[in-house]
């Protein structure tokens, strides 16, 4: 008995629409399978397959030679397939050791539960990954990187032999990622059989063994990491050459769009900033720097308790999530499921949700001008939908993305929050997206950027603001960010590590 | 949402190889094929009908069709106020108190005013749009969850009922009262006419304007539609407002159509309602839900309750059989939803 798991001729559509045409592939223990391909391609319909949440419309799974029964959870988990989806799913109001032992509960000899032995284990756990948290804290209170951490530890500790990683890092940053690199080789060693999806090319440079690409569907390219440059991933996953990543940026102009003095927010230093007309400013961090927080409080859904901000000459009122749209100001936020889309909804009403103002006389919805702009800027942007009537929540991450960023282009937007733009996009749309961010700046917008992807906050900015404990602790101009040290001098910084 | 290739026939045992859609199915019998997956509760509907008109012969009349629309009109009023409500994640309790309240307030004012009807039916609808308020209110501003803000109201509320009434029914209305419920507009009478105009407001209201389109988004997703710009409390005040005002309405036709208002009027009427909203499938947890599921839902209780009366079924095995149908009824829906998205 060999413990290796294969997918025989796997295919799966949606509404009559192929999704998945025919993939064979073969997963060998302590081999890492990297699953590269553009939003929308198939890599978590085929992760939901091996892992029997969807059933497949033809094909098989095999373990060791044996047919699993298709779409059933449990017959793929008995036989060792544990899986970190890419849409994560932690039960906000349990622990964090809660939500870790959930369903396989550790018991006292009398059957109660036995929470010091759990909160025992659970601390481990998070010492191996080097998580410094307390088990006891409510997973409600974690940023969405902790909560991603936590979600991979709950995931992989319990024996696994195949693991499924479905972009386990579009959420952490890029010192995070090092401790997730740390168990993956753990993983590797014990001979576990490992398949990861990513967008970003150093990571498939770090961990691959194996490259397998998928593009409409079908699989593609199937090589080892060596056989394979990154070129040549690009290449594959988009079907065509690829113009430089981050287009030329445009000088920014002189007036201030949006003023920052002295804006406190509870357990945090008051920050001042600015951020001019046709700016792009990043703001870099480690997860759990703030950088979320500051966001969300310019913006007013999380309280301001002093300071003052001013968009485009105008004075907000704190709190005011209203006052700050109306202002000019707009926010793509960082956690999509949560803060950004109505997942119930389609990508039309998602996508206009916040103009309906503009699409509407006297409270009736003007159906083809709401229809014309979000496909305009859907086409801008690449999105892959079947169609604007296609509910959000069965887009692909990717997409789910565009959408959420999307909405706010056609609209009359002075300041633009960004917080992670990028999370979950593919390398194609991506160069799309920081083309669209480019051409908002140049139209004259304010861009305030949160983002933990170093190449993309420095090849984007015109200006860096670290952060650390809440607080702007460096100033990074354009001259600085082209030096060769930049990103040593970040990460420096970031962790409080810079002797001035 | 789409459906995917399985059929709903047969059972779903994994060694039977999933059904594909085939080619020979022509375009026009998918589509039909199509639509009966996704809409379970027609056929539902359907095979209650048929087994009605198989069963009683007086059941496919026109007179009892009639019997069935004008008794249907005052739930149907409560039931659409209920769809707003239930479609923003929360739940109102309080509308049968509030046909009671309302039912005595017009039966005052009717009493002091009997060449003044019109005054009466504003009194109602007003006493229905305050109590909404109040409720719309305590959960939109105060946080008080609607379970809670409703169930609250429904006491107030039944509670002034029998204030107004001094504990007792109000009689003796000037006959004039019950021409609202008996008059007829082009031979139908005027509570279907409300009904049908009401069916039309709400689908229009729902599907067309931007007011409908923020309810489902505030109740798919609070916070995003705050960060989208949506005024999110005054959106939820309005659903309780318009769901209070309907019952107040619907008060106004049930007490004109026996020419009294007593204060256990429409006492339990706000659970017909809501299975009403449920059985049409909406979700109690807000954002997905229609009006023409309401309206399905709606008939399908009410002919329930008109061909078990044909049946002569004894009223206590009605509620019985009702309530197990219910169930079932919901129990398929779910079962599809989920067989497509897998
Ligand atoms: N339940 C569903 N109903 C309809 N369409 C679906 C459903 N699930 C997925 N799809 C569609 O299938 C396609 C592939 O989705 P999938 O999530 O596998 O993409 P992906 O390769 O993981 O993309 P990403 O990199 O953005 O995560 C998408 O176009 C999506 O819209
Ligand atoms: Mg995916």
């Amino acid at each position: 008995m060999n413990g290796s798991l294969e997918c025989r001729d796997l295919t799966k559509s949606f509404g009559g629409l192929p999704i998945l045409r025919g993939v064979s592939l073969c997963l060998e223990p302590g081999t890492v399978t990297v699953l590269a391909g553009e939003n929308g391609a198939g890599k978590s319909t085929l992760m939901k397959i091996i892992s029997g949440q969807l059933r497949p419309d033809t094909g098989e799974v095999l373990f060791g030679g044996e047919p699993l029964a298709p779409g059933d959870v449990h017959a793929a988990r008995g036989a060792g397939v544990g899986i970190v989806p890419q849409e994560l799913a932690p039960i906000p109001d349990l622990s964090i050791y809660e939500n870790l032992f959930v369903g396989r509960e550790k018991r006292t000899r009398t059957g109660l539960l036995d929470r010091r032995g759990m909160i025992r284990a659970a601390r481990e756990m998070l010492t191996v990954f080097g998580i410094d948290l307390d088990p006891r804290t409510p997973m409600r209170r974690l940023s969405v990187g902790m909560t991603q951490l936590v979600e991979i530890v709950k995931n992989t500790s319990w024996g696994a032999r195949v693991v499924l990683l479905d972009e386990p890092t579009s959420a952490i940053s890029d010192r995070e990622v090092e401790r997730l690199f740390t168990l993956v080789d753990q993983l590797r060693e014990r001979g576990v059989a490992i398949v990861y999806t990513t967008h970003k090319m150093a990571e498939i440079q770090a961990v691959a063994d194996r490259v397998v690409v998928l593009r409409d569907g079908r699989l593609v390219a199937d090589e080892p990491l060596a056989a394979l440059s990154e070129h040549d991933i690009v290449q594959h996953m988009i079907g065509r050459e690829l113009s430089e990543l981050f287009p030329e940026r445009p000088e920014p102009g002189t007036e201030v769009a949006l003023r920052v003095g002295g804006v406190r927010r509870d357990g945090a230093p008051p920050v001042d900033l600015e951020v001019r007309a046709g700016e792009i400013v990043g703001l870099a961090g480690l997860i759990g720097a703030g950088r979320t927080e500051l966001l969300e409080t310019l913006f007013g859904v999380r309280a301001r308790t002093g300071g003052e901000i001013e968009v485009g000459g105008r004075r907000l009122r704190p709190n005011r999530v209203t006052e700050a749209i109306a202002s000019g100001m707009a926010l793509v936020p960082e956690d999509r499921k949560g803060a950004g889309l109505v997942l119930s909804m389609d990508v039309l009403d998602n996508g206009s949700l916040p103009h309906l103002g503009a699409f509407s006389v006297a409270g009736w919805l003007r159906s083809k001008a709401r229809a014309e702009a979000v496909g305009s800027w859907g086409r801008t942007l690449g999105l892959r939908s079947r169609g604007l009537s296609q509910e959000v929540q069965t887009l692909s991450g990717g997409n789910q993305q565009k959408v959420v960023l999307g909405r706010w282009l056609s609209g009359d937007v002075k300041v633009l929050l960004l917080d992670e733009p990028t999370r979950g996009v593919d390398i194609g749309a991506r160069s799309e997206i920081y083309r669209a961010i480019i051409r908002l700046a140049e139209s004259g917008l304010a861009v305030l950027m949160a983002s933990s992807d170093m190449a993309e906050v420095i090849g984007l900015s015109h200006r860096l603001l670290v952060m650390r404990g809440g607080g702007v602790v460096a100033e990074l101009d354009r001259r600085a960010m082209d030096a060769p040290d930049v990103q040593e001098r970040i990460f420096r910084h970031a962790a409080g590590l810079h002797v001035a | 949402m789409n459906v995917a290739a399985p059929s709903t026939t047969g059972k779903n045992s994994p060694a039977q190889p999933p059904e594909r859609r085939g080619p020979a199915l022509g375009r026009a019998g998918e589509a039909v094929r199509e639509w009966a997956i996704r809409n379970p509760m027609v056929l539902v509907m359907a095979l209650v009908i048929l087994y009605f008109l198989y069963m009683s012969d007086r059941f496919g009349t026109v007179g009892n069709l009639q019997t069935i629309a004008i008794a249907a009109a005052p739930f149907a009023l409560i039931a659409l106020g209920q769809t707003l409500v239930i479609l923003t994640g929360g739940i109102d309790l309080s509308v049968g108190s509030v046909i009671a309240a309302s039912a005595m307030t017009a039966a005052l004012v009717v009493k002091d005013h009997p060449e003044r009807m019109w005054l009466a039916v504003l009194a109602a609808v007003l006493v229905g749009v305050v109590v909404g308020g109040i409720s719309g209110f305590a959960v939109s501003r105060l946080g008080v969850p609607p379970f809670v803000a409703t169930l609250g109201m429904m006491t107030v509320a039944s509670g002034l009922a029998y204030v107004l009434g001094n504990g007792a029914p109000i009689n003796g209305l000037p006959a004039d009262y019950s021409t609202i419920a008996n008059t007829k507009v082009l031979g139908i009478d005027l509570p279907v006419v409300i009904m049908i105009v009401g069916f039309i407001v709400m689908i229009v209201l729902m599907s067309r304007t931007t007011y409908g389109l923020r309810v489902y988004a505030v109740g798919g997703n609070p916070l995003a539609s705050r960060i989208a710009g949506l005024n999110v409390n005054r959106t939820l005040f309005s659903v309780y407002v318009i769901s209070g005002g309907l019952a107040g309405l619907s008060g106004v036709i049930l007490s004109s159509r026996v020419i009294s208002a007593f204060p256990s009027l429409g006492s339990g009427y706000e659970l017909d309602a809501i299975a009403a909203v449920v059985i049409g499938g909406a979700s109690l947890m807000g954002g997905r839900g229609t009006v023409w599921g309401t309206i399905l839902g709606l008939f399908l209780i009410q002919t329930l309750n008109n061909g078990l009366d044909l049946l002569i079924v004894p009223s206590y095995w009605q509620k019985v059989i009702k309530g197990v149908l219910i169930i079932a009824a919901v129990a398929l829906d779910v079962w599809v939803v989920r067989r497509r998205s897998r």
